[in-house]
């Protein structure tokens, strides 16, 4: 009854208030209008000389009107952003921009083949995990669309000589990237909104579309940003000869296919996260079996696409290089050599959490206890790469203590400083990773085919002989000069591939009718293992936002390198702990908006407010 | 007391984050601010350019991302250490000076026995030092192994100082090593010195 007479009360006074403000507003209005300077009541002006004032204050009219019409138009070169300045407000709006982007290039991938495989198997399972990744999707199209416009707008008051120019090579990629950007958004409403509304067939070409779509967008706007990077198909002067040569420049390629596999393996983990929020969210067994399949399925998908993905950065580092060895040795030898040691500790991590997630999973299928036995030298393995690849090839020490070792360089320590011994870490971890997959798809079933045991026995040997020869070569490369040592990357990464490719070939053969042994318990999980999921995409976008700043900041103060200089006043390149400090906010600011988007996404499954309150 | 998902999560994601950024502040901290214009005077002793060059070498030319002196072992690119005593005699017909303004102006046309192609061209963008700068640069190398003997009067194959006799053009098409001529055409009067191309742009690779 209270309630209601207070609502009654509110209702008479809000409109009470809002007439004393009005009245408030007229009072004090009047008061100074009154107290207003006027010009005492004379003669008309033909006949009477203005006062002192009056013509002092016409002439200053004049002149300012004068001024005001003299000023000339001066195109402005920089514009400064308030208190952090242009460049970190560009650096965080693209970023975001570009972590939004990822994952809406990426989701619709994966959720495109869990469709596929759902259509082919007949399982229902999977056209609802598809539908569910694709649940994320809508919202986070329009923040990318959002922060794509921010950036756009930030750009053109900033930076508006830079992007004159920019503009002046690449406008005729504008209108193509405009109409895929209607078209991605027609395909992918399509696509979310007509679940179960269409034939399966038509409904997946609707997601090839969408996918082909989004990689067209993402290809045009590579061009934009790896020709500031390394810029062709112009004069010395930046004047555009070809512009097909300035889209196809030497990066352009390589960090497209680098862009494709980094954004699958980051959405995976991002998805993955959103499942373990709704894992630890769930009431019911049902709810936790559902999302505990759900984040193994985004795991995998983040997992097996980041295996590739350090073969993809030799590619592109290699073409980086090719452009120009002073762009390369900047990167890994220069002022951003350190900021390896940081992408070392990041990539450590991720194989830790991947490997120690699945090794939890282990326990969710019955009988996995004969494999667990191997996690140890999984682990031991794990860490001895992770600790080579982290350690730095000179050392920061005091005076005394480089005196002491004889140099900056660590008697010991410093032969795995070298490349030799980082690409060998690199490539062992990559395997032992591979590795943890392999026991953990044989948990709960054995293969039944007769070539079992010569067919696991051929497994074993290819990755023994693997992991011999890149450890050989690693040795290796430190008894041959410099020219021959460069080249050994080569065969360790392909021999780690075709291991990777033939060993899965053959268990694709050998698990074929398996007979099995124990039940996959999905929902039987620890908690942790929700949370290391976490821990894997925030970690995946720490390393995109670390990964994205070198990529950007090579060009130093060059705005495109070696045509383009930067004269403003961001032209330097910024300490590394700062620009941790910028990812690490941008990183935070995507999980407040990302943790909106699941919010969002979660609503679907609410019971609407009506029934709610009659439930009540 | 439990403490509520979000919370959790949150606090995952920022003490994450912040371990990240904790290990960003463990590593080497410098800031490079972008090459100053270093002034050349026309009156620098040669004593004055080595100070200059071993400036440039440090700073606007990068020379010390790859170059090292007096380190021995595993290394990407030469030592320095003793160069000039070498680059007399590196190239038959080839005088030191002639020698770094060679390795400085086409570093792709000689390559050290050992090493691979990696050196930038120099004298233009993104380093982009001047002629001047370069003489500056030649005669911080000399002082490595030697003594430096060159003024900012020197002129050799691809730079003619004011006022000195233009050098025959550079001979791109000349084989490593092979003897370079040594009397000059004269200059005719009022023609100015031209810089011959210098090297292959960025992206395209030279011949060895």
């Amino acid at each position: 009854m209270n309630g209601v007479r207070s609502k009654q009360l509110l209702f008479v006074l809000g409109p009470l208030t809002g007439l004393v403000m009005f009245g408030a507003v007229i009072i004090v209005a009047t008061f100074l209008t009154n107290r207003e300077y006027r010009e005492p009541d004379r003669a008309p002006i033909a006949i009477v000389d203005p006062t002192p004032r009056a013509s002092g204050l016409a002439d200053e009219a004049a002149a300012a009107d004068a001024a005001a019409k003299a000023k000339p138009y001066v195109e402005a070169e920089y514009r400064r952003f308030p208190v952090v300045g242009s460049r970190v407000a560009i650096w965080a709006v693209a970023q975001l921009h570009l972590l939004f982007a990822a994952f809406v290039l990426a989701v619709p991938i994966f959720a495109l083949i869990i469709e596929v495989i759902g259509y082919k198997t007949g399982d229902k399972r999977y056209d609802r995990l598809a539908h569910e990744f694709s649940k994320l999707l809508s919202v986070s199209f329009s923040l990318t669309a959002t922060f794509g416009a921010f950036l756009t707008f930030m750009l053109i008051a900033l930076y508006p000589k830079f992007t004159n120019y920019l503009m002046s090579v690449f406008s005729p990629t504008f209108l193509p990237y405009v109409l895929l950007f209607f078209a991605e958004a027609f395909f992918l409403y399509t696509y979310y909104y007509g679940w179960g509304k269409f034939h399966p067939l038509v409904h997946i070409a609707l997601g090839a579309g969408l996918n082909l779509v989004g990689t067209g967008i993402m290809l045009i706007a590579n061009s934009w940003l790896t020709f500031m990077m390394s810029p062709r198909g112009i004069s010395d002067s930046g004047a555009l000869i070809s512009l097909e040569d300035a889209i196809n420049n030497y990066t352009w390629m390589p960090i497209n296919v680098h862009r494709i596999i980094a954004n699958v393996a980051f959405g995976g983990s991002v998805a993955a996260a959103y499942a373990a929020f709704k894992f630890l969210a769930a009431d019911t067994d049902e709810e936790r079996a559902h999302y505990d399949w759900m984040g193994y399925i985004g795991n995998f998908v983040a997992i097996i696409s980041f295996l590739p993905l350090p073969f993809a950065g030799y590619w592109l580092a290699k073409e980086i290089y090719a452009y120009s060895q002073t762009l390369g040795l900047t990167m890994m030898g220069g002022a951003f050599s350190w900021l390896f040691i940081i992408q070392a500790v990041l990539i450590g991590n991720l194989f830790l959490g991947a490997n120690y997630y699945l090794w939890l999973g282990m326990g969710r299928v019955e009988g996995a206890q004969p494999f667990q036995r191997f996690v140890k030298y999984l682990l031991v393995a794990i860490v001895l790469c992770f600790m080579i690849w982290a350690t730095p090839r000179s050392i920061i020490a005091t005076v005394s203590e480089i005196r002491a070792m004889g140099g900056s360089t660590h008697p010991i320590l410093g032969f795995f400083g070298v490349m030799s011994a980082k690409n060998t870490a690199v490539n062992i971890l990559i395997l032992t990773t591979f590795m943890s997959f392999l026991l953990y798809r044989r948990t709960g079933r054995t293969a039944t085919v007769s070539w079992a045991k010569t067919g696991q026995a051929v497994q074993l040997l290819i990755f023994g002989a693997a992991a011999v020869f890149v450890i050989f070569l690693g040795v290796y490369g430190y008894f041959v000069e410099a020219s021959v040592r460069i080249g050994l990357s080569v065969p360790q990464v392909s021999s780690v591939l075709f291991a990777m490719v033939s060993i899965s070939v053959i268990d694709i053969f050998l698990f074929r009718r398996p007979k099995l042994t124990g039940e996959v318990r999905w929902g039987r999980i620890p908690a942790i293992s929700q949370y290391v999921l976490i821990f894997i995409a925030v970690t995946f976008t720490w390393l995109m936002g670390l990964m994205g700043y070198v990529r950007s900041g090579l060009r130093q103060h060059w705005h495109v390198y070696g045509v383009i200089r930067d004269t403003s006043p961001d032209a330097f390149t910024p300490t590394l702990g700062f620009a941790t400090q910028v990812v690490s906010v941008t990183v935070l600011l995507f999980f407040v908006l990302i943790g909106f988007v699941f919010w969002l996404a979660s609503l679907h499954d609410r019971p609407d407010f009506e029934a709610g309150t009659k439930a009540s | 007391m439990t403490i509520p998902l979000p919370a959790r999560i949150g606090l995952l994601v920022v003490l994450t984050t912040g371990f990240y950024t904790y290990v960003g502040q463990l590593v080497p901290q410098k800031e490079v601010q972008p090459p100053q214009e270093t002034a050349i005077r026309a009156d620098l002793t040669t004593a004055d350019m080595v100070t200059v060059g071993r400036q440039i070498m440090e700073g606007k030319g990068l020379c010390f991302t790859c170059h090292t002196i007096g380190k021995s072992g595993v290394l990407r690119f030469p030592d320095l250490d003793g160069v000039a005593s070498r680059a007399a005699t590196r190239e038959p017909g080839l005088s030191d000076v002639e020698y770094f303004a060679k390795s400085i102006y086409a570093p792709d046309s000689f390559i050290v026995p050992g090493f691979n192609p990696g050196m930038p061209v120099i004298n233009k963008p993104p380093i982009g030092l001047t002629d001047q700068e370069i003489l500056c640069v030649i005669a911080y190398l000399q002082t490595l192994g030697g003594t430096a003997t060159v003024t900012l009067q020197t002129s050799h194959r691809y730079y003619t100082a004011p006022g000195a006799i233009p050098p025959a053009p550079p001979d791109e098409k000349a084989e490593p090593g092979e003897k370079l001529p040594l009397t000059l055409p004269p200059a005719q009067k009022g023609e100015t010195p031209k810089a011959p191309a210098a090297g292959p742009t960025p992206g395209k690779k030279g011949e060895v």
